[in-house]
């Protein structure tokens, strides 16, 4: 493998080298990462971080962008709004960033982003979900390039649709990610299957996100008259969720139940065979949900470097570093303004399929795929089988719905 | 009625594993004077020593009986070297150390174990579960409940009936006084912080089969377990046992009657608690 | 004599320093000077109550955040004035911090700190999930920060440059208000509070009223910061109510030293400078920061500040006043 590409790698290091000749004065293209190193989620951080990497290096191999090198600084946002916007701050006076990328966490996001327009530079947001970055509180410099709540949420309902329970009940995070999810979830079946019936506020379980021991959650909603549930708990409480759920015989096949992180695959390393099969699944991306060349090469260079498949959070970083190589190329220019015209409208093909970032709210439509959890001996981890594909037309909601009065 | 039993059970459980969490920290603090923040990161220790020695023999009961008292050596340099200097300092001074050492041993379980989630699976004769009334019911679960007495009561008999027991219990009560009657202070602070470790890593254990072990699993425990300790009364064992069933049980009911108010209830507790009995349920007025 | 002369030296050369650290630093470090400067009333608010009166709170951040939320909901929902907006946020603070103090003045040393830590979390469960009036765990923004309208000059609070001057001027003046208050015949009270607490009222005193008018004065000042902070971030987030943001005033005040008036932001400085210093090599910086703190403790036992001084005393040989 490395003597094959070594022959292109020289060839391009001469181009390199010849254009550096003309270019020396160039700088670096600077990108500045942000997100969760240290703490609980630090977990979604290292794979961001190996998804920026892989993509970075790629670029690299291929003489940078516009011919010049691509160098990444990393800060860390420790999931905590102060700190994410000290270290975005950061990044664009003293790093000297031309562009910005990450954000885990909703709240930091929707702190950072207003500070944006202040801040003159452009934002990728590849992990966070809250509908209001690009919605209430768009503006010109913040993008997404991942899917977000009502996306994830349109398929969940659309799954839901088909499905013959009637009751819904909800087991999510008690803060915005969680209850957002559950109001989408109710708007948008209500929508496609009017007589579906939405538990009370007092009656679905809505936990603390430092909550360990979801028993008496569980033991709520196995006691509501509820036969659908949706989960958006993610990450650890997932997992915590998962196994207490089977110990107490929640996954009897009693209930229909969607689980929006469900395949996530920091979530489904931990669990191995501990997660229940036959479960409706969704992630933001799924590493087998497609077989086009840019993603097995990419599923492929993933995981021979670091020995896992690509979680979202990594392709999440990864896309962003190839949606603004591209907008630089399409402009020719990395100049901040140039490359926030470059991303509005942004077509490109990336390995969760082709997407567009919709010029008007600045968030990208991007194909979605959900699938029910499947045992394969040919993977260290559940697979999800069948798959769904969902385009990302029919997902993303019409820009008069999200709110965004883009400045 | 189903539903009320399922309820008493999560809280019952859930309550056990505080106390066994807050015997420690009581203890520490009834005897040496000192609120350990890092009590929670000793809990998280002894759950990623299991999780180790669960990878390496595949038997869950090695980890429970060979973690725990590596804390407890640990905890004994820490004793010995960090917090000793401190005696007769200013009690802040204590609180800001185990602060540092827990934001070091928070961070540094993620050096050594990386950043990821861990599950540790429940011993062979313990998982799965038993049928209670029409439901099924975790046996892992069961074991906690049952297990929390035993292990309170055996506290109890080691306090009331043996010398060292008895010699702690003086301490505690005035340390003056022991030392004038020979008892060596500094040798009985280094065993009650290594003991206070030792059943922090104990529950830490015994947590790792019940919950994901990550590196936030002590700070997250260890409010709650400060809630406990001050509402059953600083230093007090039967107030420890007691705190953590209220505080169980709040937290399963509540789940189901004041949803909205999850969070606050045990904040709530507490206020009510300490302004009506300022030393705790089973603290002694002063 | 010469040592409160040196020290005063020091005072105005380090005030200088602040004053003119705009026209020479560069707008990230003056941002972190801002933030500095901000925890600094933060953590000094919080020492008048540590440091003077005994009584470690651990429940400040919800008064501070308190301050934070007010000021934007007055943004928000009424005029777009800062002084409105600080007024708004003084009097709710104040007004919070009676409530509060009246019930924990009661209780001494731990039970104290555990206490002010619960009714902190309760401010922080209603910022966090009152949702349609906090904006919930998302936090409150999306305000526009009013023009600094000083009358003979109006300028835009955007600039990092005009925000630092408006957090200097009120950490200052907040500095020199306790300054005088822990001097006066009331900071004398506080103090013989911290060491006896009988024989005070032995003499007289109502223990419980002077400890809550210290605790209304610091959780007003609390309130303040809070708004600073707020502004600066442009969001009021439920994170600012958490026990683990009082936390960092406990530990910027310990670092720093508890028994000197600017302790607390020396405290604060290390801390902020620490952090940039360690991110700048590692991302696992906790690990260091507290094998750092650990190391600090053991070695400055009176806080960095208050060991400093402590030297400059034994240097010249005399004990302090």
């Amino acid at each position: 493998m490395k003597n094959k590409s070594l022959t292109p790698v020289l060839v391009l290091l001469v181009m390199v080298f010849s254009a550096g000749i003309g270019l020396a004065a160039d700088k670096p293209v600077k990108i500045g990462f942000a997100y969760i190193m240290s703490g609980p989620f630090a977990t979604y951080g290292q794979f961001a971080k190996q998804g920026a990497e892989l993509a970075i290096d790629e670029l690299n191999a291929k003489g940078g962008i516009l011919g010049r090198k691509v160098e990444s600084f990393f800060e860390d946002t420790a999931g905590k709004p102060d700190v994410g916007i000290r270290v975005i701050r950061k990044h664009v006076f003293e790093n000297g960033a031309d562009v910005v990328m990450g954000l885990d966490s909703s709240g930091v996001a929707a702190a950072v982003a207003p500070v944006m327009m202040e801040l003159k530079t452009p934002l990728l947001v590849t992990h966070a979900a809250t509908p209001d970055v690009t919605g209430s509180k768009c503006n010109r410099y913040t993008f997404r390039v991942s899917l977000n709540i009502n996306q994830n949420i349109a398929m969940a309902s659309a799954i839901a649709a088909d499905m013959k329970s009637k009751i819904w009940t909800t087991a999510g995070p008690d803060y915005s990610f969680g209850h957002q999810s559950w109001e989408y979830f109710q708007q948008y079946l209500a929508r496609k299957k009017p007589d579906a019936v939405f538990l009370p506020q007092a009656e679905v379980a809505f936990s603390p996100a430092a909550t360990t021991d979801f028993s008496s959650y569980i033991t709520k909603i196995m006691n509501s008259k509820a036969e659908g549930v949706l989960i958006s708990l993610w990450g650890g409480n997932l997992i915590d969720f998962v196994r207490q759920a089977a110990d107490m015989g929640f996954f009897d096949g009693k209930r229909d139940i969607l689980m929006t992180l469900g395949a996530a695959t920091e979530v489904l390393y931990a669990l191995k065979d501990k997660m229940p099969t036959g479960i409706w699944v969704g992630t933001r991306y799924w590493f087998l949900a497609n077989d086009t060349p840019v993603n097995q090469a990419f599923v492929e260079a993933f995981s021979k470097r670091y020995n896992v498949y690509p979680s979202y959070n990594a392709h999440g970083a990864y896309a962003a570093v190839k949606a603004y190589a591209a907008a630089a190329e399409k402009v020719k220019s990395v100049e901040k303004e140039k490359i926030v015209e470059g991303l509005r409208g942004l077509s490109l093909e990336l390995p969760v399929g082709k997407i567009t970032i919709r010029p008007e709210d600045h968030q990208a439509i991007t194909d979605g795929a959900w699938g029910v959890t499947a045992a394969d001996p040919n993977y260290p981890i559940r697979i999800l089988k069948p798959i769904r594909k969902f385009s990302g037309a029919e997902i993303t909601p019409p820009v008069a719905e999200t709110g965004c009065k883009m400045n | 009625m189903e539903a009320f039993f399922a309820n008493l059970l999560n809280g019952l459980s859930w309550g056990m594993l505080l106390f066994l969490i807050s015997m420690g920290l009581t203890t520490v603090f009834g005897v040496m004077g000192v609120l350990n923040f890092a009590h929670g990161s000793l809990f998280m220790l002894g759950a990623y020593l299991c999780l180790q020695f669960v990878r390496w023999t595949g038997s869950f009961w090695i980890g429970l009986i060979l973690g725990p008292p590596l804390v407890a050596a640990l905890s004994v340099l820490i004793e010995r070297f960090l917090l000793r200097p401190l005696y007769g300092r200013d009690v802040s001074l204590q609180l800001l150390l185990t602060f540092g050492l827990m934001l070091f041993l928070d961070d540094g379980v993620r050096l050594i174990w990386g950043a990821a989630y861990h599950v540790v699976n429940p011993p062979e004769v313990l998982s799965g579960s038993v049928a209670l009334f029409s439901r099924s019911y975790p046996l892992y679960r069961l074991f906690l409940v049952i297990l929390g007495p035993i292990v309170g009561i055996g506290l109890w008999a080691f306090f009331t009936y043996t010398l060292w027991g008895k010699l702690l219990r003086a301490a505690a009560t005035d340390r003056q006084m022991a030392e004038i009657v020979g008892v060596r202070v500094p040798v009985l602070f280094t065993a009650v912080f290594a003991f206070g470790a030792w059943l922090a890593a104990v529950g830490g254990a015994l947590a790792a089969p019940h919950q994901s072990v990550g590196p936030a699993m002590g700070e997250r425990i260890i409010i709650e377990s400060f809630i406990v300790v001050v509402i059953g009364g600083m230093g007090s064992f039967p107030g420890a046992f007691v705190g953590a069933l209220v505080l169980g049980l709040l937290h399963s009911f509540g789940t189901t009657f004041f949803p909205q108010l999850q969070m606050a209830l045990p904040y709530i507790l507490l206020a009510v608690i300490l302004l009506i009995r300022p030393r705790g349920l089973f603290g002694a007025e002063s | 004599m010469r040592i409160r002369r040196a020290g005063s030296l020091w005072i105005v050369a380090s005030t200088a320093f602040l004053a003119a650290a705009p026209f020479f630093l560069s707008t990230y470090w003056i941002l972190i000077l801002t933030e500095i400067l901000t925890m600094s009333l933060f953590a000094m608010s919080f020492n008048l109550l540590f440091g003077y009166t005994g009584l470690l709170s651990f429940g400040q951040a919800g008064i501070f955040g308190a301050g934070g939320y007010l000021a934007v909901l007055s943004l928000l929902h009424g005029p777009s004035s800062l002084w409105g907006a600080f007024a708004a946020a003084l009097a709710g603070s104040a007004l919070i911090s009676l409530v509060i103090g009246w019930f924990c003045v009661r209780r001494d040393e731990i039970y104290f700190a555990i206490l002010t830590l619960g009714f902190g979390m309760m401010l922080f469960t209603v910022a966090h999930n009152w949702r349609s009036l906090t904006g919930g765990s998302d936090g409150l923004g999306g305000f526009t920060l009013p023009p600094l309208d000083l009358f003979v000059w109006r300028g835009s609070l955007a600039d990092p440059r005009h925000f630092y001057f408006l957090v200097l001027a009120v950490a200052l003046i907040g500095a020199i208000l306790l300054y005088r208050m822990v001097n006066s015949p009331f900071g004398l009270m506080l103090r013989s509070i911290r060491e006896n607490t009988q024989r005070l009222s032995f003499v007289g005193a109502d223990v419980r009223a002077v400890r809550l008018c210290a605790f209304v004065v610091a959780g007003t000042l609390a309130g303040i910061a809070g708004v600073l902070f707020a502004f600066f971030n442009r969001i009021a987030s439920p994170e600012m109510l958490h026990w683990a943001f009082s936390g960092k005033a406990v530990l910027m005040t310990i670092l720093g030293g508890s028994g000197v008036l600017l302790g607390p932001a020396v405290g604060a400085a290390i801390f902020f400078v620490l952090e940039h210093v360690i991110t700048a090599y590692t991302t696992n910086w906790m690990v260091f920061l507290g094998a750092i703190l650990i190391v600090l403790v053991l070695a400055f036992p009176r806080g960095v500040l208050g060991s400093l001084l402590d030297l400059v005393q034994r240097y010249r040989g005399r004990p302090r006043s």
